[in-house]
Parts: C-alpha cells; structure tokens; sequence
C-alpha cells in the first residue's frame, strides 16, 4: 500500500520534472530572444549590447542556462512562477487571471461536446448503417472539416452581426456591470466562442463514442443479455457504460491539446484565457510566461489523468482494484 | 415529463434573459474603440510595442510634450509657451505655461522639464522609442532653471531642430511619480500621472484600458468624458463590431476590400489622411554581392511599384521613392522618382558585370555565384508578404532570383541585427514596415543611415556606410537655420536615391472608420491616426459630440472570474440532472 503511494508521487514527480525541463528548454532554442519582441524594430538600434543585457538582467534572463534552471525550479517549489519581461509582472498573477476563463471556456466546451457528441455517436451505433447513421456521421465530418477559425467567424457573422443576439468580443462588458446582469453579460460573451471550441471537439469526441458503442454491441454479453430477454434499456446501459470508458479517457487525454485549439477561437473572439496568452509570449519569446503557463498547463492533464484513473473503477469494475496504478 | 418541460422552461428562460437588452442611464459621454493590441502600461518606459502603431498616440493622450505636433516642420507650442536658442543654437529657453498641473493637482513646473530630461538619458535602455533625442541627436548635456516657469537646456552640439525633437517627442514626466523609480521598465504597479487630456483610470491587462478625460485640461476640457478601449486583435472581429456598434471605431486601418463596402455604409464613416506609413525593402549593405549599388539600383529599376499599390492596397496609396521619405513629409523631396525600367535594369547589370547567366536564367556575378537572395518577411504581416512575392516575381525577369521567407518577428528581430557589434547580420534583403515618426523625424535620415558605429542605429537596419552621407545628416541636425537644414536633407535624399540601401515600395494611405451615430469629432489629424489627442480637443475636433453608448456606476466584481466558474458548473450540473431525469422518464429506447 505504503509502496504503492509512493510508487505513484514519484511517477507523477517524475513526469512533472519532465515537462518542467522541456518547458524550459523548448522556448530558448527559437531564435532571438524578449529584446528582440520589447525594443520597436526602427528603435532595435538605438540600445547597445550592454543595455540589451541590462534588460535580461531584470528578467535574470541574463544568467547562465544552469542557473536560470535552477531558479525556475525553485521558484516552483516556492509557487512563484518569475516575473514576465513582457507584462513586467509576476506570472503567477496573469496566470491567476486567465486560467478561470480558459477553464470555463474549455469546460462549458468539452462538457458540450462530451454530452453532444457521445449522445449522437450512441445513437449512430444503434442505428449503424442506416440512414440516421449516415446522415449524423456526414454531418459531424462536415462540422469537425471546418477550421475553428471559420467556425468562430461564421458564428459572428450569423447570431452577431445579422441577428445582433450575442457580443463579438471580450469575456466580460467594457463597462462595470454586477449581478444577475453580469451573469447574464458573461454567459452571452461564452456562448459563441463556447459553440466554436465544441465544434472543433465533437466530430472527435463522436468519432471515439461511435466505434466504441459498436464493438460493445458486437460482444457475447450483449448477446446474452438480450437472449435473457432483457428490457432494451436494461441492455443499452450494460452496453453504453462500458462503451463510455475510452469517451472518458479521450476527453481527459485531449484537455492539453483542446488548451492549445482554443488559442485561435481566443483570439477571434478577443478571449482572455491561456491559449491567447501563450500564443502571445511565444512570439514575444517571453520564456518566464511560457515556461510558467506550460507548467499550469501539465499539471492540469496530470491532474486530468488523475482524474481518468480515478473515475475508471467507478465506470469498469473490471479495473476495480485499490491504486489502479496510473 | 415534469422534468423535461423544467429543461425546457430553463432554456426558454436564459435565452430570454441572454436577449435582454443591457440597461443603461445618461450620465457620461462616452467612446468605444476596438484597440488592437494591449500596450501595457501608458508611460513611455512601459508601453509595448504590441498595438503599434497607435503607441505614440495613447501616450500622448495622457502626457504632452513641450510642443506639438512633430508632423510639421514647426509644431505649435504645447506645454512651452516659446523656446528661444542662443546664437549657435547649443543652448535653448523655454518658457513654460503657468496653468498646468498634473493629473493629481500638483503644478507643472520647470523642475519636472529638469528631471525628465535628466531621466531619458539616465535610463536610455528603457526607452528606446524616446531618449536617444536626448541622448544622441541632439544630445543633452545640462540645464538651469531659471525660474518655475522658465528652463535653460544646454546640449553638447548644436540643437537646431529643438522644437521637433525632442520638443514635439518627449513625454514630459512628473518628478514626483518617477523620481524614486529605479527600474522604469518594471513600472506596473501605478497608473501613470500625465498632464495630457485624459488619464488612464483602469487597465485590465489584455482586455481593456479606460480613460476619463482631464477636467483641468489646458487647452480645455475634452469633448468625450470616457474612452474606453477594449482590445480587439482580430481584424475580422474588430470591423464587425464596428459594424454592430459594439464599438465607435477601430484603431486598425480599414482592409482594402471593406473600404468600398463602409464607403457606402449610412452608419459608418471613412476618415482619409496620413500617418506616414512605408514598406520597404531593407538590403544587407555590407554583404556581397548586395554591396554593389549598381546591383541595388537595376533592383529597383526592376521593380513595378504602381502595379503593386493597385494589386496589394488596390489603389490606395502611392508608390514608394528610393530618397526614402514619405512625399507628404515636410523634408520630402519630388526629384529623383525612380520608374519602372527593366529594360535599364538590364543594362546596367550587364554593364556591372552580371551578364552571365546559368542554366535557369539566373544572371551570375563575375566571380560564377548567381543572383540568388533570400528576402525576410514577418509572417504576420499580409501585406508584406504580398508585396515580396509580386517584386520576387518582377525581379526575376531581369534575372534575378528572390526567395521570399516568412518567419516570425523575433526570429527577424535576431537576424536583422550583428551579432557582435562589427560583424554582419544575417539577412540579404528584409521587408519591413515604418510609421509616423520614422518620416517626420528629420533625423530620421541620421538615425538610420549613418554608419555604424557610436552614432546612430544604421547597424539594425542596413548597415550603409557613407562618410559624405554621414557628414551631411549631422550638419542638418545640428543646423538651425530651417533653408539650411531643408536643403541638407534634400542632398542626403538624393545621396540614398543613388545608392539605395532600402527601397521604398510603397506608402499606405491612413483610411480609418467610425460609426456615424457615436461621436462625430474625429479628425484624421495629419500625421496620427484619429485616435489622438487632437480628435478630443474643441479647437481642433470635427463638428462635435454626438451621443455616444452612455452607462452605469463603476464596481470590480466583473474582475473575479473565478465566480464564473462557479456559475458554469453549477448551470451545467443543472442541465446534466435534467437530461438524466428525462432519461429516467423515458421507458423505451426508440
């Protein structure tokens, strides 16, 4: 038992350590660095070497790679993510700032997609090879062909401009609201970006649930089940759960990268969550930013991996067992 | 099916209250613009260059500058009431107005004029945008007030063109916010205290600035109470709001194709003018076989520049000029227009010893290396793309072979400069954009041209070297004497249109747009965009306020996201109980 736990700190410690490293590394082999992004280009010759330098210097972007690795590491024991050369603020506070946005964008999008996309690759499955079937599957492709970016100005164009129902920008109004009014203010400004992101989602989300129902349709127990003379319901939720398991495991997995999608439909909708901002600081080569933002980033699909593992004995008794190990 | 018709009775409910129109009560006048990148904060040392180009312009909504506008060759006084040079111009007077005070009611007197020279040159580094016009050309040496009202400067050469630059440049600072700051760049935690017309009252970083307007303003009171300016990047997503009146204007140019369609918009108007835009292309001087200015000149000979102002700006703008500034600049000269000759091109590189070609067609340089260079455009910027492919395509006809690569703008940042000072960048040609200041500054010329070295930045941009050209452009800033200096810079002018460091594609016109029932004072203020202070000030606005999108109180609850979360899951919970007691209910699967 005692081994057990320890066996899964130091896996999780391990893979955490991992992505720390990379996310140190990778930004720091592209070319060029913050000066090049913070001095205006007719400007870039107007600072001298050692001016250039200064700057880093505040940023200890100036220090040898060794030592700016082992501050960072530090500055995580210490829940202190540095400090932005692009923001010239502690990047644990912007941070703070866009990940509830970027949670509440990629929930309300993920939980939609989750629910639509199972519902109807289910119903595929049942009616596999019919004309139900085909004509969900064409539409789903047509959907999941469309680039986010389309979608999202799609989107605007429709329910914003024509039909003047939903606000094109921001996540909350220019001007202070409070109460049930912002409620309402934020959830009009979610809306569109929410339909863009679950767009982008669903035909892979079905795509999982589909197959994954049909091959459960195909097993002895379904056949034993409904030759018991089971009630149709009664088979369809033996069936259905365990067709859940990789819907479950394909929604969680996909978090990292639904984080990365939801960059440009951030950017089309003026969203201030993660992707836009690190989207941003990679081409500004704000490393303090990246570095910070990638580690929130791992930890949340570690802790959605988690997750995963944890809610698979409740889906599959068959893994039932105490510490599924990860 | 209780539970169902809940479902559908909490749909019915948030679609009705999601299409409720927002409440609102007539207090303030207030505008709306779509900004399109978030600057940080508005003070000289810590604004990016993210929203470029509408930078120097948020910064002088809040601070001003001795005089203004530094887009003609004499700005009027602003903060000065006069400044008056010594003989040879090493030393100047200025007489400041006496009804100034800052933002938070301290007066404006010469002490902060002391300090805020004092302090460009001190932090240099910080700002790059605005010191070197203390710190360079001219550059300042010392000061003594006179009285609280009057300041003498003295510099270390001659000033001559003091009214401009740094007069018309420099963002006064107050000693009082910036006297005990020792980092400038990482000034953050303050909203900054200006004298300008409006001082920034609220940044919610990436989102929004808000802006209230100055009530002790000098030249009066702004016409608009609040501009409140949410970020807006994506040019699609700012013009349709434009279009629904979610905002009054948009800081970005109009695209070309949208011009005809808000031309004929009721509710929205096109304002025309010049903010001095250029796109060039920049040649690696130093490098072989670009050193040779026959090579660069058959270049420019090659190149069609009318074909590309109709094919990437369908028409709207002009042909780019070889003596480099903007025609419309003050220091601009008319001679020396370079047109399209590829037949000239030809002959002259045959005469300079390309007459040589290989088995593509590619001319050879007499030493066997063909005619092949890489051109360096940011892949961010459309139109420069365009353009470097339509003039790859031109040049090629002569015999030249272009590659045109798009790459992000730091990885430029980093080849366009030397790596070590002394040695070459590694660039062949770069296409680049300029603004504004880039073809007002008549040390624009100095600046960019000089030789590398101790004076000037020429080493970032094409690292021409030419001590008669230098020789020149110091002169005129130093000059006093405005014949004088206009006709040192028409000789510099003409010295570049026959060596060609940089070519001069094209210049933009400015075309911007706002909504017609919002309000109704904006200019295309010669030189700035509209968005500047001059739109907001009655003696210089259009034909006045118009009724602008008015609202309510001011509060912070929207700042706490983590609320929405909250919100979220349980509306979401809601939603998934309701769907499993509709699936309880249903006995049957169909």
């Amino acid at each position: 038992m005692t081994w057990r736990i320890v066996r899964l700190v130091v896996q999780y410690g391990l893979v955490l350590f991992a992505a720390a490293a990379l996310n140190f590394a990778l930004p720091r082999l592209a070319p060029g660095d913050v000066t090049d992004y913070l001095i205006p280009p007719e400007q870039a010759g107007a600072i001298t070497a050692e001016q250039r330098e200064r700057i880093l210097a505040r940023y200890g972007l100036d220090e040898p790679l060794p030592v700016q690795f082992r501050e960072y590491l530090a500055g995580l024991v210490r829940g202190d993510l540095l400090i932005s050369a692009r923001y010239s603020r502690p990047v644990t506070d912007i941070v703070l700032e866009r990940l509830p946005w970027t949670l509440l964008l990629v929930g309300t999008s993920t939980l939609l997609a989750v629910a639509v996309g199972t519902a109807a690759g289910f119903r595929s499955a049942w009616k596999r090879g019919r004309a139900t079937d085909v004509s969900t599957m064409s539409t789903f492709m047509l959907i999941d062909s469309m680039p986010p970016f389309f979608v999202g100005l799609l989107l605007i164009l429709v329910f914003s401009v024509h039909l003047g129902w939903f606000p094109i920008f921001g996540a909350v109004p220019t001007l202070p609201t409070e109460g049930v009014e912002l409620v309402v203010e934020v959830a009009r400004r979610l809306i569109l970006p929410a339909l863009s992101l679950t767009a982008a989602m669903l035909g892979t989300i079905y795509l999982v649930a589909r197959p994954a129902l049909v091959s459960e349709l195909r097993e002895d127990y379904v056949l034993m089940a409904q030759a018991k003379g089971l009630t149709k319901r009664q088979v369809r939720r033996h069936a259905e759960r365990n067709a859940l398991l990789p819907v479950t495991t394909m929604a969680l997995i996909n978090l990292g990268t639904v984080v990365g999608g939801a960059t440009v439909i951030e950017t089309v909708f003026s969203y201030p969550g993660l992707g836009r901002l690190l989207y941003e600081s990679v081409l500004a080569r704000d490393y303090p930013v990246l570095q910070g933002t990638f580690f929130v980033l791992a930890v949340t699909v570690l802790a959605a991996n988690f997750v995963a593992d944890l809610l698979y004995p409740l889906l599959d008794p068959r893994v039932r067992r105490p510490f599924a190990s990860p | 099916m209780r539970s169902r018709g809940m479902l559908v009775a909490l749909l019915v409910s948030s679609l009705l209250l999601a299409l409720s129109p927002t409440a609102s009560t007539e207090e303030t006048s207030r505008v709306t613009i779509g900004l399109n990148g978030f600057e940080n904060n508005i003070t000289p040392f810590t604004h990016s260059f993210g929203a470029f180009p509408n930078t120097h312009d948020l910064v002088h909504l809040v601070y001003d500058s001795l005089f203004w506008s530094q887009a003609r060759d004499d700005p009027e006084p602003w903060l000065a009431e006069s400044a008056e040079p010594s003989e040879d111009y090493t030393t100047w007077t200025v007489s400041l107005r006496d009804d100034v005070t800052w933002h938070d009611g301290t007066p404006f007197t010469a002490d902060d004029v002391q300090f805020s020279m004092e302090y460009y040159v001190e932090h240099e580094a910080d700002s790059g945008r605005y010191a070197h016009h203390v710190g360079d050309m001219p550059l300042y040496e010392d000061s003594e007030i006179i009285d609280d009202h009057t300041i003498r400067l003295d510099f270390a050469h001659p000033a001559g063109q003091f009214r401009i630059m740094p007069g018309a440049d420099l963002p006064i600072l107050p000693r009082h916010q910036w006297e005990d700051v020792a980092e400038p760049g990482a000034f953050t935690e303050e909203l900054p205290v200006g004298t300008g017309p409006y001082r920034v009252a609220e940044i919610v970083s990436d989102q929004q600035y808000r802006f209230e307007a100055n009530d002790d303003y000098f030249q009066g009171r702004p016409l608009v109470d609040e501009l409140v300016m949410p970020i807006i990047q994506e040019p699609a997503a700012a013009f349709a709001a434009l279009q629904t009146g979610d905002v009054d204007y948009v800081s970005q140019n109009v695209p070309t194709e949208l011009i005809e369609a808000f031309d004929r918009a009721d509710d929205i108007e096109v304002l025309r003018g010049t903010i001095f835009q250029s796109i060039q292309l920049y040649f690696n001087t130093p490098r072989e076989p670009l050193d040779d200015p026959q090579l660069r000149k058959a270049i420019a000979l090659a190149i069609d520049r009318e074909e590309i102002v109709e094919t990437v700006l369908l028409g709207n703008g002009e042909p780019g000029r070889d003596s480099y500034m903007h025609p419309e600049s003050p220091w601009a000269i008319d001679e020396e227009i370079r047109q399209f000759d590829p037949d000239q091109a030809r002959d002259l590189l045959d005469e300079a010893g390309y007459d040589q070609m290989n088995g593509d067609g590619i001319r050879l340089t007499p030493d066997g290396d063909p005619l092949a260079f890489t051109v360096l455009v940011s892949s961010f910027d459309p139109q420069g793309i365009r353009t470097s492919q339509i003039v790859a395509e031109q040049v090629s006809e002569v015999g030249i072979d272009l590659e045109v690569e798009a790459l992000d703008p730091a990885t430029i940042g980093q080849r366009r400069r030397a790596p070590e000072p002394g040695q070459e960048a590694d660039f062949d040609i770069r296409v680049g954009g300029l603004e504004a200041h880039a073809h007002v500054d008549p040390d624009a010329l100095y600046y960019f041209f000089h030789t590398p070295g101790e004076r000037g930045f020429g080493e970032t941009q094409t690292s021409y070297a030419n001590p008669e050209f230098d020789e020149i452009v110091v002169r005129a800033g130093e000059s006093g004497d405005l014949d004088e200096r206009r006709e040192l810079l028409a000789e510099a002018q003409r010295i570049l249109a026959e060596d060609v460091p940089m070519i001069v594609v094209m210049y933009p016109d400015g075309i911007w747009a706002h909504r017609t029932d919002g309000y109704a004072g904006w200019i295309a203020d010669f030189g700035h965009s509209p968005l500047t202070k001059r739109s907001f000030l009655a003696e210089y606005a259009g034909t006045g306020v118009g009724e602008g999108p008015l609202g309510t109180g001011v509060e912070e609850a929207a700042r706490q996201p983590w609320v929405w979360v909250l919100v979220a899951l349980l509306v979401i919970a809601v939603v998934v109980a309701a769907v499993f007691l509709r699936r309880r209910g249903a006995d049957e699967y169909e």
